[in-house]
């Protein structure tokens, strides 16, 4: 099975990445229409900057207030005939799950799409209980069968071809079925039904809950999460304990911004509130609702100026979608559950290996685009900062890179040494000059050459040049209107006598 | 539905009650203070106030409806009264050659296909074995029900279930028929939102289900596919006079 505990190194990761074409041509393309639409989606309500600015106010106030709210839902989701338990670590959420299972005796489970039972490797620990476990999410079920890991939050299974597909497809089915989206689709309709009639247990996550009513909300296009929520007896919902909303009419700016950044749609096809169990009269619906919250990591995340905010997030994909990395590289390198800018903040702050995960950081040009993309206003280029800074601090960089930094620092901390550096540097770069760059791949200039050039240094620098400078620009300056003259001459004045002082 | 607990189930719910208080203690130490127990101030709350001062007209409402309805890729048609809802279901399912039906128990639907009609099986949601009404609407080509509410801007129709109206008839059929009177057609989320929260005294039903247009998927290459799990084909039929049957 590849990702969510590789043992490559992020680099071998993006180099596998970059060299499958259709990965590559496949997420531009994606990205690119999930973008178009949501643009168009933001223009189309107008006013999008307030609509963020209000999401990122709700989130804020929930987050602050977490304690206050969680103990809300609970209450009032135990009022409303449902169970509420509470997980500090993903061990934690396995076992609550394995004994709801144990005690329904449960041999089947349908689960709906939940990126944080990803988190808790749900699928393999009740796999290994015997317990059939299907994904019907039509992209999740793809790589189940291939045994794979998501590649975008939005659409796991971008990275897969109609052919090979078709190839698991016809596998499961027993028969080659061909290449054809419609024919796929059916097949894998008509297999998940049975799936869904059949199982036991339904297992969905929760992309809001709602304290005032003890209301958990899912948004879907296909209608799995309301097969799974409707048709077992028993339904088992998985939450981050940041899913939170205080309220019904906050649900309605969430349900503005997620659907619109995510994929571009006004709305999901099905936007459904649980609230409880089935009704004692009702036809339908789960006997027995179980919802567990799961910290796994995100409470250290809580106090902490420079990342609680990442608590914010409403797992839209948008930034994914905006990232230039991503959209190069696709979801795989990142390693873990989370791809894109989210998943290079989320990975290393939420996993506590640190020294395993510091890496993933880097993977962005901390150009912001995912802040401007965000829904919500996380300042997810800052984080990555952050979190580089700490790399640092705490030593998780290379030897190479330290001894670099220090040599720099001793360099540049001295005019006497940064001009001997030069000289001596001009001097040793002439056997490697060609046409005024450094192409050589070797020794310290490997990791930049191997995809660009470096620039030589030039023959004499800038303060060197500077006096040849300043007489061009007086030549200059006498031609120049005398209003503009003046202004200059009264400008440098001024710098003259700060100099002075 | 908890008086016979599985002692497991029992065990996990005492065990959930300690635990609770440790972790949300948690959660307040992190957060730098005392754990917070009356309701925090809210300065923002909901939609922006420009949002909520917009409303539409109602022939707005339901023109905006039926065309958002459609561009979604569902049928939307308005008829002037029930008679004209039930001769459009009746013509579709003669059309789809439909066998069997499932619908909401709802005094609009009573006599929903003509009378006398042997080839066609309806069975009628409300009361009995929920085995048995699943399997029947598991089997069912057609589901029709009744929308409390729809939703103008998103074109979205609103079900809540109750035991009259399963959440499986808006699901498990192909086809799916909602009906909505055009009076109960709001401009925007928030406005049904509010009328739901404070029904029977804030008891909300165990379901309510926001369905906007046919089941839809782009996880293979990209390509739209239509009707993946729930239904394909859906048809909203708006009904300007209800004659209260």
């Amino acid at each position: 099975m590849s990702g969510h505990n590789p043992t490559s190194t992020l680099a071998e990761r993006v180099r596998i990445a970059l060299n499958n074409d259709f990965l590559r041509n496949a997420v531009r393309f994606t990205t690119e229409r999930l973008r178009t639409n949501k643009q168009a989606a933001a223009e189309q309500i107008g006013n999008w900057e307030e609509w963020r600015e209000r999401g990122r106010q709700i989130r804020l106030h929930t987050i602050a207030h977490l304690d206050y709210y969680l103990a809300q839902f609970a209450e009032n989701l135990r009022r409303a005939g449902g169970y509420v338990h509470f997980a500090s670590t993903a061990e934690e959420a396995v076992a609550i799950t394995l004994q709801i299972m144990a005690a329904k005796q449960a041999k089947s489970v349908v689960k709906s799409k939940s990126m944080v039972s990803e988190e808790v490797h749900i699928n393999q620990a009740l796999e290994e209980q015997g317990i059939e476990t299907v994904e019907t999410d039509l992209g999740e079920y793809i790589i189940q069968l291939a045994g794979e890991t998501p590649s975008h939050i939005i659409i796991p299974a971008i990275h897969k071809n109609k052919a090979q597909v078709a190839e698991l497809f016809s596998e499961v089915a027993g028969e080659p079925l061909p290449a054809d989206t419609a024919v796929l689709a059916a097949f894998a309709r008509s297999k998940l039904r049975g799936k869904f009639l059949e199982a036991d247990i339904g297992m969905t996550g929760c992309n809001f809950a709602i304290a005032e009513s003890g209301s958990i909300v899912l948004f879907s296009n296909e209608g799995n999460a309301r097969m799974v929520s409707t048709v077992p007896r028993t339904q088992i919902t998985m939450m981050g304990m940041e899913r939170i909303l205080p309220s019904w009419e906050d649900l309605e700016v969430m349900a503005t911004l997620l659907p619109r950044s995510a994929t571009g749609q006004k709305l999901t096809v099905y936007m459904s509130a649980i609230n409880g169990p089935r009704r004692t009269a009702d036809g339908d619906g789960p006997d027995e609702l179980h919802v567990i919250i799961i910290d796994n990591g995100r409470s250290r995340q809580l106090g902490d100026p420079e990342f609680q905010e990442v608590l914010n997030c409403i797992r839209c994909g948008a930034c994914l979608n905006a990232c230039p990395v991503y959209r190069h590289i696709g979801g795989h390198a990142y390693g873990w559950v989370y791809s894109g800018p989210i998943g290079a903040v989320l990975t290393p702050v939420l996993n506590e290996e640190k020294e395993k995960w510091a890496e993933v950081a880097n993977a962005s040009t901390l150009c912001g685009a995912c802040y401007e993309a965000c829904p919500v206003k996380i300042p997810l280029h800052d984080m990555l900062v952050y979190i580089r800074r700490r790399n640092v601090e705490e030593g998780r960089t290379k030897r190479t890179e330290r001894l670099g930094m220090k040599t720099y620092k001793v360099a540049v901390s001295s005019h006497r040494f940064y001009q001997l550096a030069l000289k001596l540097g001009r001097i040793g770069q002439k056997p490697l000059v060609r046409d005024g760059q450094i192409p050589t791949r070797l020794g310290p200039l490997k990791g930049w050459n191997n995809v660009r050039t470096a620039p030589a240094l030039a023959e004499r620098s800038f303060r060197e040049s500077w006096q040849a400078l300043e007489r061009e620009l007086q030549q200059e300056m006498a031609e120049m209107s005398p209003q503009v003259k003046a202004r200059l001459e009264e400008l440098a004045g001024k710098r003259g006598d700060r100099h002075e002082q | 539905m908890n008086n016979e607990r599985n002692p497991i189930i029992e065990r996990l719910h005492r065990q959930s009650l300690q635990q609770q208080e440790a972790f949300l203690d948690h959660i307040a130490h992190r957060l730098g203070r005392e754990r917070i127990t009356t309701p925090p101030a809210r300065p923002f709350a909901g939609a922006p106030d420009f949002w909520r001062g917009f409303t539409l007209e109602a022939e707005e409402r339901i023109s905006l409806f039926l065309s958002n309805w459609e561009s979604l890729g569902g049928v939307a048609k308005r008829v002037r009264s029930m008679d004209d809802a039930r001769a459009y279901i009746a013509d579709l399912t003669d059309r789809m050659q439909a066998k069997r039906l499932v619908c909401e128990e709802h005094p609009l639907l009573a006599d929903l296909l003509p009378e006398g009609d042997k080839e066609r099986e309806v069975t009628v949601w409300g009361g009995g074995d929920p085995a048995h009404l699943l399997k029947k609407a598991a089997e069912a080509d057609i589901g029709v029900a009744v929308a409390d509410f729809a939703i103008a801007y998103t074109g979205t129709l609103v079900l809540t279930s109750s035991p009259a109206r399963g959440r499986s008839i808006s699901l498990l059929p192909a086809v799916f028929i909602g009906i909505v009177r055009a009076a109960d057609i709001r401009t925007k989320m928030g406005e049904v939102l509010s009328v739901i929260r404070t029904w029977d005294g804030g008891r909300m039903p165990a379901g309510i289900h926001f369905v906007t247009g046919p089941s839809r998927s782009a996880d293979i290459e990209n390509d739209l596919t239509i009707g993946v799990h729930g239904p394909g084909s859906v048809h909203a039929l708006v009904v300007d006079e209800v004659d209260g049957r």
